[in-house]
């Protein structure tokens, strides 16, 4: 068989089979990654062709072999490459024999063998089922240990660490005012936008305007401040919490005896607290201001739409409004830690609890919301 | 016995720092194939920024490395990535990549710059973990591995492309002492056996005699090196009492 050889290679190999099927591969040059790469297939190709009865590979020609080229030895040498064929290697450099020797082919069918568990549904669903029961009762009992220490807390307001709310109250609520009064500004914009079109048809159009202050008083500021405050601040709160934790920041707090969540949720939650009401207050303006242009477009006076908002609104809608908003603050920034301070190990972990505070965070707010319209309504019927 | 050998890594005249902040002034040193080279000295003295330097992590403030001659502080795009690809390095935690397993660790870097069977990537990537005694922990996660094993899971990972030379950030940082014994064991085999050269950063002075062929002594104050030589010999005649200390554990 002549001898195989392109301008690419640094390798040469040459097969040369017997009348009685004895087979012999010398490879001369160097064994590289690149060679092996290019060489390997051609080389089960043409001995499969072959169908050596018995297999002679000669690496004596070969100048260099790195660890692909060892690849290609031992799989030539383990048979893989002519089954029931017996297979002779011969001319390794006694420098690369410690590095062959390396190769197994028991780890390599180990390893195929290997699969990854596979459980049947009914036991993924159980384990699901447990998990989420679990996770209640966690946050059952984390809500009371914070509802607790919040109250401690605000009784020894001198063992609060005051500088820490007014570090969280700065960078998740003074810093994010501007978003969240742009997105109220918008949505404001978009209510009377969509509003306006079928109230002309019933010729009500400047119904808008009540319209507006209800929805945006009574439902969208308070839960668009809060979704905004999960979005943004939430999911800093797991992130920092859950990378201390990785970090053994806990358990350094811990072991000198201080209770992670007096030292790090409260202030955070007193935060939250605090900073809602006061991020809602704004959404609502903005909200109204959004939709005031609008309804100038419309061809309505200023004074007029002052009055309709004013009018539709009574201070029951306000007061109802910053009540959701203090539970949603309190919601968002003891969910978010609690999912902190549940992170696992690793990097991974921490990507995961800030997914799970914002998730959890917003569905939390939306149930609560549910509840409280549900509420409402029975107390006014 | 360096004479014969080649110049493999060359710092010149290097300047180091972070930002304004000079760290390491005007290094010159030459570590040669096949030698494992150490880079002591007390702690802040600058050893894990002088080998993030080497292996091009970050720009010199002055200065030039020079890889088998070729500069790798000018280098750039394909012939910079040529050169890096003949590192292999060990960071302090041995940076494994969490979500995958340890067999998938050591494999990544052949799926990543070779075009190799799948038959070829698994087999390389498990003989690199039989040379480092963890074939049976194939399939775990970093994550289930103790710091030991994580090291030497490290270690396989940063030869599987057959790297000429290997980084080693503090490899015995944090290992009870007969796995670190295990490990400088290693380093001998894979320099010995593989010819790797190895460049490592440690204050493990039982290593440092077990494994270092050579060794320079960075000074924080003076912010150079204040001494070069074979690790025995610096213990003895080195010329600054404190280097002597140093080597000796002994409290100044």
């Amino acid at each position: 068989m002549p001898a195989n050889e392109t301008t690419e290679l640094t390798v040469r190999w040459e097969l040369s089979r017997q009348a009685d099927g004895a087979t012999t591969l010398a490879l001369t040059g160097e064994l590289d990654a690149i060679s092996t790469a290019l060489i390997w297939e051609r080389i089960e190709q043409e001995l499969a062709l072959a169908k050596a009865t018995a297999l002679k590979v000669d690496a004596t020609g070969l100048s260099s072999c790195d660890s692909a080229g060892l690849a290609l030895l031992y799989s030539l040498s383990s048979g893989s490459m002519t089954p029931g064929a017996k297979v002779d290697l011969t001319g390794l450099s006694p420098d690369l024999d410690h590095l062959f020797r390396s190769f197994s082919n028991d780890d390599y069918e180990a390893l195929q063998e290997h699969e990854p568990d596979c459980s049947f549904w009914i036991n993924d669903v159980g384990a699901a089922v447990s998990t989420w029961l679990r996770d209640l009762r966690e946050q059952l009992e984390f809500i009371g240990e914070v509802t607790i220490a919040v109250a401690v807390g605000l009784m020894r307001p001198r063992r609060m660490r005051w500088k820490e709310v007014l570090r969280v109250f700065e960078t998740a609520g003074v810093n994010a005012l501007p978003i969240v009064c742009l997105l109220t500004f918008l949505i404001g914009m978009v209510i009377a936008f969509e509003s306006a079109q079928p109230l002309e048809k019933l010729g009500a159009q400047i119904f808008v305007a009540q319209l507006l202050g209800l929805t945006i008083t009574r439902e969208l500021g308070p839960v668009m401040a809060a979704i905004m405050l999960a979005g943004r601040s939430g999911s800093a709160f797991a992130a920092e919490l859950g990378t201390m934790k990785v970090n053994e920041e806990l358990n350094a707090l811990q072991t000198m005896g201080l209770s992670p969540v007096q030292f790090l949720v409260v202030q955070r939650v007193v935060a939250g607290l605090l900073l809602t009401p006061i991020l809602t207050v704004f959404a609502m303006y903005a909200g109204l201001l959004g939709g005031i242009p609008v309804l100038l477009g419309l061809g309505f006076p200023l004074r007029m739409v002052l009055e309709q908002i004013q009018h539709g609104l009574h201070f029951g809608d306000l007061a109802q409004g910053l009540c959701k908003s203090v539970i949603f603050g309190g919601i968002v920034a003891s969910v978010s830690c609690l999912r902190g301070l549940q992170t696992g190990e690793g990097p991974r972990a921490v990507g995961e609890s800030t997914t799970r505070s914002v998730v959890s965070s917003i569905l939390l707010i939306i149930l609560a919301d549910a509840v409280f319209a549900a509420v409402t309504y029975v107390l006014k019927a | 016995m360096n004479g014969e050998r080649k110049v493999l890594i060359e710092a010149r005249d290097l300047t180091i720092g972070y930002g304004e902040r000079v760290v390491l002034e005007n290094i010159n040193f030459k570590v040669h194939r096949g030698e494992v080279f150490a880079i002591l000295g007390a702690s802040g003295s600058g050893k894990s920024t002088l080998l993030k330097h080497l292996i091009g992590l970050y720009p010199p403030a002055s200065g030039d490395v020079l890889i088998s001659g070729a500069s790798l502080v000018q280098a750039e795009g394909e012939t910079r990535q040529a050169i890096l690809r003949r590192f292999g390095v060990l960071y302090q935690g041995a940076a494994l990549f969490g979500s995958l397993t340890t067999f998938e660790n050591v494999r990544l870097p052949l799926d990543e710059f070779t075009d190799l069977p799948e038959q070829a990537k698994d087999l390389i990537a498990l003989s690199k973990l039989r040379l480092v005694g963890l074939e049976s922990a194939a399939t775990r996660l970093p994550a289930d591995l103790s710091g030991g094993m994580q090291k030497r899971a490290g270690i396989a990972r940063a030869i599987v492309l057959d790297p000429c030379v290997l980084f080693l950030d503090e490899p015995s940082a944090g290992l009870d002492p007969i796995t670190s014994a295990g490990l400088d064991a290693l380093i001998g085999q894979l320099a010995r056996g593989l010819g790797i050269t190895f460049v490592m950063v440690t204050h493990e002075l039982p290593s440092i005699f077990s494994v270092a062929d050579r060794a320079v002594v960075l000074d924080p104050k003076e912010r150079r090196i204040v001494a070069e030589g074979p690790p025995a010999e610096l213990r003895e005649h080195a010329p600054l009492p404190w280097v002597r200390q140093f080597l000796n554990r002994e409290v100044a």
